[in-house]
């Protein structure tokens, strides 16, 4: 691994935090560039047949060219259509320091394109088209924003308008996060994976591009691209240490891992502890409204009992009100934000047990799908499990689950076996309602867009 | 019996036995004239769990949007059953699964 550090101690995070938020993508590239620019800056296509290495020259020439091209047309925006993360680098790079307003659009929001009157678009070739009729937008010292669509996970996707400092806001720029090899599973278009993308080429560092999210091919990336740190969902991690090759598993190499967007449950977080060995996991709670509100290091589930109704370390107060729900209260000045999410006190700990939107309601019972995941996973031939709600004219819902089978299966057991022994585990840990009223077996969860487990039948 | 063997009663009979399975239940056999309640002990949540099985192997949910103005006869035994997803089939184009 590339350990050198960038750019070095007197033209670094200091030199690079002064500068204003949307010049520091390009400005950092180009200072790393000139000081090595023979430096991996993205490995595209990785762990897959035919890889791509670009290095930080390339990219630092890419943004430069684009830069001209938008100072010579002045859009009034751009949407940056590029399939190739180092092109979707490249537009954001030249758009910030330019101060062209750029959005970023993923697949299932391409709809909502006719909401950006004007705008024009740039694909892999990096090229701008110019329309002598467009209108132009001169040069202004004002910043201008990024616009990013939502997931969707609560409701239709929809273009929210992001500064650059509420962009970078996250971004760790201290030496000991410089030069790191960082594997990107999320979608390079959304929030989650547009700060890997920046993490990474704001510190030096190298990022890997795995060819596809199959687990599989996640690993061969990780192993062959020498990535050290992995951001993900739980819900991608749990693919990774389920479904991916043992050997391969064990050639991995991580450092970090950083999961995000969903609550990590205990087995999930020994599983990763036993597979990655010495690898420091840190779980980051963040909300849409919010932001980060606190991370957390020692790699329990979580957060210790004593965090409620106390300042944290980054001025957040925790609350709960009396049916469970986590409230953060981001000041003392701010409103008090009811998260969505439920916790649960388990010894010295709150644990998370779901969000609110998630509970399935069974004839006005109501059923926490984590609770009966959690139980799923306890069987033995049983890997992963999704617990969901299936609308139902008779009891509003039904709970319905898939779950996924060793491979191979436990000696003496069959499908049939490993079904009727989940349903019977089921029978005995939970109310009569929680019990899966269809159980399906799978060959894998299925994840949303944003790499979480979707909790409704689409 | 031969009113159950024709394919919406023996795909009837069919889900009515996995649910008795699935929950740890067992049956001799399944007649038309059983009541649901009574004779097999089916509660809400095993007519839920019947209705999602027999739309996945007969392709309708009769439940899910009945006839306008129509007023549902009460389903009290497996006949009753049998009855409403053979209207139900015959109502609609049958989207029926693979």
């Amino acid at each position: 691994m590339n350990t050198q550090t960038f750019p070095n101690s007197n033209s670094g995070p200091s030199h690079l935090a002064d500068a204003p938020a949307e010049d520091r993508l390009a400005f950092a590239i180009t200072e790393v560039a000139r000081q090595f620019p023979d430096r991996t800056a993205i490995v595209a296509g990785a762990g897959g047949e035919a890889s791509r290495t670009i290095d930080y020259a390339t990219l630092a020439a890419a943004i430069a060219t684009l830069e001209a091209a938008l100072d010579l047309v002045r859009p009034v925006g751009i949407i940056a259509r590029a399939k190739r993360t180092e092109s979707l680098v490249v537009i954001a790079a030249a758009c910030g320091r330019q101060h062209v307003p750029v959005a970023f659009l993923a697949e299932d929001s391409r709809d909502l394109i006719g909401e950006l009157r004007d705008w024009v678009t740039v694909d892999d070739s990096l090229v701008l088209v110019a329309n002598p009729a467009a209108q132009r937008r001169e040069f202004e010292a004002v910043a201008t924003h990024v616009v990013v669509a939502t997931s969707g996970t609560s409701g239709p996707p929809k273009l929210v308008e992001h500064s650059w400092d509420s962009l970078l806001a996250a971004a760790r720029l201290a030496e000991q996060w410089h030069g790191l090899g960082w594997i990107l599973v999320y979608d390079a278009t959304r929030w989650a994976g547009i700060q890997v993308w920046l993490q990474s080429l704001l510190t030096g560092g190298r990022l890997v591009v795995p060819a596809s999210r199959d687990p599989d091919v996640v690993l061969r990336a990780i192993v062959a691209e020498q990535a050290t740190v992995l951001p993900a969902t739980p819900t991608l991690l749990r693919r990774l240490l389920t479904s991916a090759d043992r050997s391969l598993l064990a050639k991995a190499r991580l450092e970090r891992i950083t999961l995000g967007g969903e609550a990590a449950d205990k087995p999930l977080l020994e599983q990763a502890g036993a597979a990655f060995a010495g690898a420091k996991i840190t779980q980051v709670y963040a909300t849409t409204e919010l932001g980060e509100v606190f991370r957390i290091t020692d790699g329990l589930a979580g957060f210790p009992v004593n965090w409620l109704g106390r300042s944290l370390a980054g001025g957040a107060r925790l609350g709960m009100r009396r049916d469970g729900e986590l409230l953060v209260q981001l000041s003392r000045d701010s409103a008090e934000v009811a998260t969505g999410d439920l916790i649960e006190k388990r010894g010295d700990r709150y644990e998370f047990t779901g969000r609110r939107s998630d509970v399935i309601v069974v004839g006005g019972a109501k059923v926490l799908p984590r609770r009966v995941e959690e139980l799923l996973r306890e069987v033995p031939g049983i890997v992963d499990a999704r617990a969901y709600g299936m609308p139902s004219a008779i009891t509003g819902e039904l709970v319905a689950a898939e779950v996924v089978l060793a491979d191979p299966l436990p000696a003496g057991s069959t499908p049939e076996s490993i079904r009727a022994g989940a349903l019977a585990a089921c029978r005995s840990g939970l109310e009569p309602h929680g019990v899966p009223r269809i159980l399906d077996i799978v060959k894998k969860i299925a994840t949303n867009p944003a790499g979480k487990v979707p909790r409704r039948q689409s | 019996m031969s009113f159950l063997s024709d394919s919406t009663g023996a795909a009837i009979v069919a889900a009515i036995g996995q649910v008795l399975h699935d929950t740890g239940r067992t049956v001799d056999a399944v007649e038309p004239q059983m009541l649901l309640a009574a004779d097999l002990g089916l509660d809400s949540l095993d007519l839920a769990q019947t209705i999602v099985l027999l739309e996945r192997s007969l392709g309708v949910d009769p439940f899910r949007a009945p006839p306008a103005g129509s007023t549902r006869p009460a389903i009290r035994t497996v006949a009753d059953l049998v009855g409403i997803y053979s209207q139900g089939l015959s109502d609609r184009p049958v989207q029926r699964l693979p």
